[in-house]
């Protein structure tokens, strides 16, 4: 009592010090005893407290024995001045807030606890309390926060989005399709496209899903009656055909082309087409068809042959060389078409970007040469359909061997449960069976030789466009009693861990522990996590959710300008998504700490990236791992996804670097800029003849005030990485100046290098925990974390940081949180519109 | 890991192509009698049956900067029927096309305004939500939304009913957007212009082949789409009997988001009984071959989807189109229009003439992108009539000056013969503080919406003729 009257008293004293030095509003303010605001309604969690109870609350103490009342006075002292009614900074007042009562509003003391974790307030350059006085107010304050009892919330259903759909298919039938082809995309919130509130329906979507459900049945058995289309691949006109360059999955021998999977819908004749670009001094090629692997046609092409006005804005033309009628067999095979190559020696092409193929088209002068390149492909057919072959998919849905109509039935009823239990994720009732069998008959009739195919492509179609596949509905108990929490069903737990971990629907072992109710069993349970963390298919935490938290499909926006990155290419960029989803897989894998992203020392290549690198002795289109790559090269800082995701085309961008960490990484996004800031470009690119750097015209462009509160944050990080070009390469000068990437993170740490940049975020590990916490919570869930979630993350957190901060540790934390386990049920008479 | 892997199928190609043939549009008599949504259709049973398509460019224009003004990069100079196109203006394009447009400048948005201090700077993530509802949407991240219901909606309850699908939503960006969309806005506001009611958001559609099949049916020919739609109908007969058993076992809310699902399927039937019944009539006509995706070029997409519009008019299974050509704060570039700039920085022009006229050379390059879609509409005859007298074209943005994110003088502009409820050839410029919603009140009664009495903020109906 007497340690929190002392610190109360230094409180006081503190306060007539500020009061001597500054100005009359402060004194104002000071003179006024800290209270609460007068409450209008008793709050119905906590009992209100009145004049007497004050007595009371003056004994709670607070952390670090300081007590809750002082812990006011600071909160009015040091963050007042901004946060008051009047100014109300960042729209937020803090007027007569009251520590012990901060629980009263949770989206303000939940951010207030943000930003004191992350050490961002008061801002620099602002009075900060020494000694660990803040420490102890977020300390109280979540204190405070965590004493509510914990609300697992609630969430509506989950709809099979495009990627998870994209999986399915391919686990239930082994056929890989495109979803985008059917389903319209899917909305995002809080990062994530599996956030089941956003995931509206429409007559439109219903009647995708229709779409798609009698393409893929159609695709998983093939179409006798399949009539002659014509399907067009392109080339991107980003990646290198260049004479050197291979690409991975044509024939060895041979340079540029395509590959792509085409599904040929039966047995019979299919016609190629291809469109090949006029190229500069090479007047002749052979190209090379491979299905599978195997070489089905050489074609001659010679320039001028069969010119087309397909492409008449390329300006050097192009040709058609069509194939004859190949036989190819029905099925998802693997198309190839390349050129065979020509050359072996050196190749010198001074005046194009020689990586750069296409997209740099029209810059040849007299001179140069450039090999036709391969545009697009055509695939046209089926021609003189003759049946439709075996494949794994036909034996293993049409596996039955009479011909006897009732035989077959039989067959069609087993293969169908077995099916439709998996599609459904739960086992069938009678019901089920007898309206999916219903489907069967219709299809099967009249009694035709093809009729058990028939029949079951019927019943498959019904299954992929049911309501149950499509969406997650998960049961609530008939004796849920609103507003009470109650546990999830068993199956419901497999699908959730299953769409969470693997991004794809429960294998047989889950469903069966399911179905013996042994899911829920908390030893089982936490050995099935373990279990599936070690399954390869847990590689979606990588590209599900890793790469949705770190916007690697950002990546694919940002275009490095052709004349300042001639060597830059598509291959270059896609190999950077996947060695970062290699990098964080590689962490889920072996079960390393979360702090390797930032720390690591070894990343995955192929050969192409290593090159990019600069590290030597990789060759080959694998990716591998290599250890110490370079000193400054580390973690994800190190890693070209992010580099290149936060640059623009022509240069770097300090401010997207370091907006990308605060929002990222720290959870903590700055403000986005007012309207009317004029834009860097704006700023002279030069200064008595001399070119600036992007350092020297940001500096200019910061001297607006308004401008520079915001960019204190974002701008000394995103230097601390300017030692990476716009695609990820090391550098050292820019526009002929050496670079200075000084400067002073938030709290005054000085920074120059990334390594300077991990070392001030470690150092202060709570705000990257918690946020990493929060946004694997939240794909997880699929719903937003709310403040409610908070004590939940905090306490995942504090219990990750008590396992090395191993990424188990934060899935089991998740997985076992009363938000995933349970729901609390709704009010009876909810009206989901009302609201 | 496959890299060059683009499945497409050149425009021309899905032009040129012939391969599946679809009834004509059925006779009136055929029409069901009554439908529920559009309770007055039995009486004013649109016999000139009007085409609607409503187009949202996102970023405002040049033209409503006050120097951009000054130099007609947007509006004309001049008013009434006597006004000349700037020849470097974003119209300059519409020169030929001037007997069909109605140039309405000088109308504000302000629906998409901040009302409230955490509403600042949000522009971009809540104007779409504005464009045709002229309401102000509700700032959540949640399924609370609230805006309005959109003028497409409006008129497809109205005329939409009597074709198989009452309206269709395009769009050309990809709406992907990494973390979400920020200010709080839920991605909806941003993602879509057509709300079927405040708290309906409808998706947009962007593959060209996605859209032609939810118009004529998935399948390679007639007979294969007949017999897809005969599965599918069952397929949903059979949804809507699980129903019960569904809604049992779940919570309220989601018991809610059912009631929704079932709605889809009833209007999922309706659609199959139309077609059936129209091909139960009439000749069988040519269909062209499905396009095959996205192409890369946004030119290429524009015209694929308008070609998407035409065929959908001339065989009449939707009269109503709405249709996003952009995504609000998107760094597209557009290196065809003549800069290389990408289109939201280019919009922050910071009041310099230099970067005004950049960002003109892009509304350019997108205005120009409508002959192409009046020449079409123009040369397809639908009795004595072509298509382009028939369809009124709304085009418009729900921001004025990008620069400063206002929404006061927008672009707008209409045109097509709406049945000759438009004079056209036409500027004409609204007082000041005229809220653009006037303008779609007025559309909108001309339509056949005469018992509205108000739309979003209008104040009063704007008139159309000289």
């Amino acid at each position: 009592m007497s340690h929190t009257v002392l610190h109360w008293l230094q409180g006081v004293v503190g306060m007539k010090l500020l009061l001597a030095s500054s100005g009359v509003l402060t004194a104002l303010t000071l003179t006024m005893p800290p209270t609460r605001p007068p409450r209008e309604a008793p709050s119905p969690f906590r009992p209100l407290f009145t004049a007497a109870s004050t007595h009371t609350r003056n004994v709670t103490a607070g952390s670090r024995g300081i007590s809750s009342r002082a812990l006011s006075t600071v909160v009015q002292r040091y963050c007042g001045s901004c946060h008051n009614a009047t100014m109300r900074r960042g729209n937020v007042s803090l007027a007569g807030f009251d520590v012990e009562l901060a629980a009263d509003d949770p989206s303000i003391t939940e951010r207030m606890i943000r930003k004191l974790r992350a050490e961002m307030m008061p801002p620099p350059g602002s009075k900060r309390p020494t000694g660990d006085t803040l420490i102890a107010l977020v300390e109280t304050l979540e204190n405070v926060m965590d004493k509510a009892p914990v609300n697992p919330g609630t969430r509506t259903f989950q709809r099979m989005n495009r990627p998870e759909y994209e999986r399915v298919v391919r686990d239930l039938l082994g056929v890989e399709v495109n979803a985008g082809d059917y389903l319209p995309l899917d909305t995002k919130s809080a990062n994530f496209d599996n956030i089941s509130d956003v995931q509206s329906l429409s007559a439109t979507l219903l009647e995708s899903y229709l779409n798609a459900a009698a393409a893929v049945s159609r695709m998983a058995l093939g179409d006798r009656k399949a009539v002659v289309t014509q399907t067009m691949y392109k080339a991107s006109p980003f990646g290198s055909q260049h004479p050197w360059d291979h690409v991975e999955g044509t024939p060895y021998g041979t340079r540029g082309g395509i590959v792509t999977t085409h599904t040929f819908p039966a047995d019979g004749e299919y016609e190629f087409k291809l469109n090949v670009g006029g190229g500069i001094g090479a007047k002749r090629e052979d190209l090379i068809i491979s299905i599978d692997g195997e070489q089905v046609a050489l074609l001659k092409y010679e320039k001028g042959i069969a010119r087309n006005n397909e492409s008449a804005d390329f300006p050097a033309g192009a040709d058609y060389v069509r194939s004859e009628p190949i036989a190819v067999a029905a099925g998802q095979r693997k198309v190839s078409v390349s050129f065979v190559r020509r050359t072996d020696g050196p190749y010198e092409d001074l005046i194009k970007p020689h990586d750069w193929s296409r997209a740099s088209q029209g810059t040849a002068s007299a001179g140069t040469t450039e090999s036709p390149p391969l545009m697009d492909v055509s695939i046209k057919g089926p021609y003189k359909i003759t049946g439709i072959s075996d494949t794994p998919t036909r034996r293993n849905l049409l596996s039955c061997s009479s011909t006897a109509r009732a035989a077959q039935r039989l067959c069609a009823e087993q293969t169908i449960t077995r099916l439709a239990t998996r599609a459904y994720r739960r086992p069938l009732t009678s019901h089920d069976k007898a309206s999916l069998m219903a489907f069967y008959d219709a299809g099967a009739s009249p009694a035709s030789k093809t009729s058990f195919e028939d029949g079951m492509q019927n019943a498959l179609q019904a299954v992929l466009a049911s309501p149950y596949f499509i969406f997650r509905f998960e049961p609530e108990p008939a004796k849920a009693v609103a507003g009470k929490d109650y546990r999830i069903g068993d199956f419901d737990l497999a699908s959730r861990l299953s769409f969470f971990l693997w991004g794809t629907m429960p294998d047989d072992r889950l469903l069966g522990l399911a179905r013996r109710q042994q899911l829920s069993d908390k030893v089982v349970f936490n050995a099935e996590v373990k279990r599936m963390l070690a399954d390869p298919r847990s590689e979606a935490l990588s590209t599900r959710f890793a790469a949705q938290w770190l916007r690697l499909q950002d990546v694919d926006k940002v275009h490095p300008d052709a004349f300042i990155f001639p060597d830059f290419d598509e291959r270059v960029s896609r190999a950077m998504q996947r060695e970062t989803e290699l990098f964080f897989n590689d962490i889920v894998r072996n079960d390393k700490s979360i702090f390797e992203l930032f720390s690591a020392n070894y990343t995955f290549v192929n050969e192409r990236l290593a090159k990019h690198y600069g590290i030597p002795n990789v060759s080959g289109d694998e990716f591998r791992k290599v250890q110490n790559v370079d000193s400054t090269r580390r973690g994800i800082f190190g890693q070209g996804s992010m580099l290149l995701q936060t640059s623009l085309g022509n240069r770097t961008s300090p401010v997207l670097r370091g907006k990308w960490v605060m929002e990222v990484l720290l959870g903590t996004p700055p403000p986005p800029p007012p309207p009317d800031v004029p834009d860097l470009e704006q700023t002279a690119g030069s200064k008595d003849g001399k070119p600036l750097t992007t350092r020297e015209r940001m500096e200019l462009h910061r001297a607006n005030a308004t401008c520079r509160s915001c960019h204190l944050y974002m701008d000394p990080i995103g230097l601390a990485l300017d030692n990476f070009d716009v695609t990820g390469r090391q550098r050292y000068r820019e526009n002929g100046a050496g670079l200075d990437t000084r400067g002073q993170m938030y709290d005054g740490t000085q920074m120059s290098t990334s390594g300077d940049l991990t070392k001030a975020l470690l150092s202060r590990p709570i705000p990257l925990v918690r946020n990493f916490t929060e946004n694997l919570m939240a794909y997880a869930l699929g719903r937003r974390v709310e403040d409610y979630d908070q004590p939940t993350v905090r306490l995942i957190s504090k219990d990750a940081a008590t396992k090395g901060y191993k990424m188990s540790s934060f899935v089991m934390g998740v997985v076992n949180s009363p938000a995933f386990r349970s729901k609390r049920a709704e009010p009876v008479s909810a009206d989901a519109s009302s609201h | 890991m496959t890299f060059l892997t683009q499945k497409h199928l050149h425009r021309r190609t899905f032009l040129r192509g012939l391969s599946a043939t679809i009834a004509l549009p059925y006779l009136d008599a055929m029409r069901p009698a009554g439908r529920v949504l559009g309770s007055r259709s039995t009486e004013t049973a649109p016999t000139d049956k009007t085409r609607v398509v409503c187009i949202e460019s996102v970023h405002g224009a040049a033209g409503s900067n006050i120097w951009g003004a000054s130099k007609n990069l947007w509006a004309p100079a001049g008013v009434g029927r006597d006004f000349t196109l700037n020849p470097e203006g974003a119209l300059a394009s519409l020169e030929p096309w001037k007997k069909y447009l109605t140039v309405v400048s000088n109308t504000d948005v302000r629906m998409a305004e901040p009302f409230d201090a955490p509403e600042i700077g949000g522009d971009h993530f809540r104007s779409s939500a504005v464009f045709l509802t002229q309401a102000h949407p509700k700032q959540t991240q949640g399924s609370d939304l609230y805006v309005g219901t959109s003028f497409d909606q409006i008129v497809a309850r109205r005329i939409g009913q009597d074709t198989a699908i009452p309206s269709m939503q395009l769009c050309i960006e990809n709406l992907d957007q990494a973390g979400g969309c920020t200010y709080n806005y839920a991605c909806a506001y941003t993602d879509t212009i057509s709300w079927a009611s405040p708290s309906q958001p409808l998706p947009m559609i962007r593959n060209p082949r996605a859209a032609f099949e939810l118009l004529f049916g998935a399948g390679s020919n007639n007979a294969d789409r007949a017999s897809r739609r005969k599965v599918n109908g069952s397929i949903l007969d059979w949804m809507t009997g699980e129903m019960g058993t569904l809604k049992r076992d779940l919570g309220a809310s989601d018991r809610h988001r059912l009631e929704q699902y079932l709605e889809n399927i009833r209007e999922l039937e309706r659609r199959i009984q139309m077609v059936e019944a129209r091909n139960s009539s009439g000749a069988e006509r040519a269909l062209p071959e499905a396009p095959a995706g996205v192409p890369d070029s946004f030119d290429e997409h524009v015209k694929l989807m308008f070609d998407v519009q035409v065929l959908a008019f001339e065989s009449d299974m939707t009269r109503v189109f709405s249709f996003k050509t952009g995504r609000d704060a998107s760094s597209r570039t557009f290196p065809e229009s003549g800069t290389n700039k990408a289109f939201h920085p280019a919009s922050h022009h910071g009041g310099r003439e230099a970067a005004i006229l950049d960002f003109n050379t892009i509304n350019k390059y997108h205005v120009a992108q409508l002959p192409y879609f009046l020449d079409k509409l123009k040369n397809t005859m639908e009795g004595d009539t072509n298509l382009l007298d028939k369809t009124l074209i709304m085009y418009g943005s729900p921001m004025g000056d990008p620069n400063i994110h206002n929404h006061r003088r927008c672009p707008l502009l209409l045109m097509g013969g709406a049945n000759g409820k438009l004079a056209n050839h036409l500027h004409l410029k609204a007082p000041d503080g005229t809220p653009m919603a006037d303008v779609m009140l007025t559309l909108l009664h001309k339509l056949g919406v005469d018992d509205m009495r108000s739309f979003g903020d209008s104040a009063a109906p704007f008139s159309l003729s000289a």
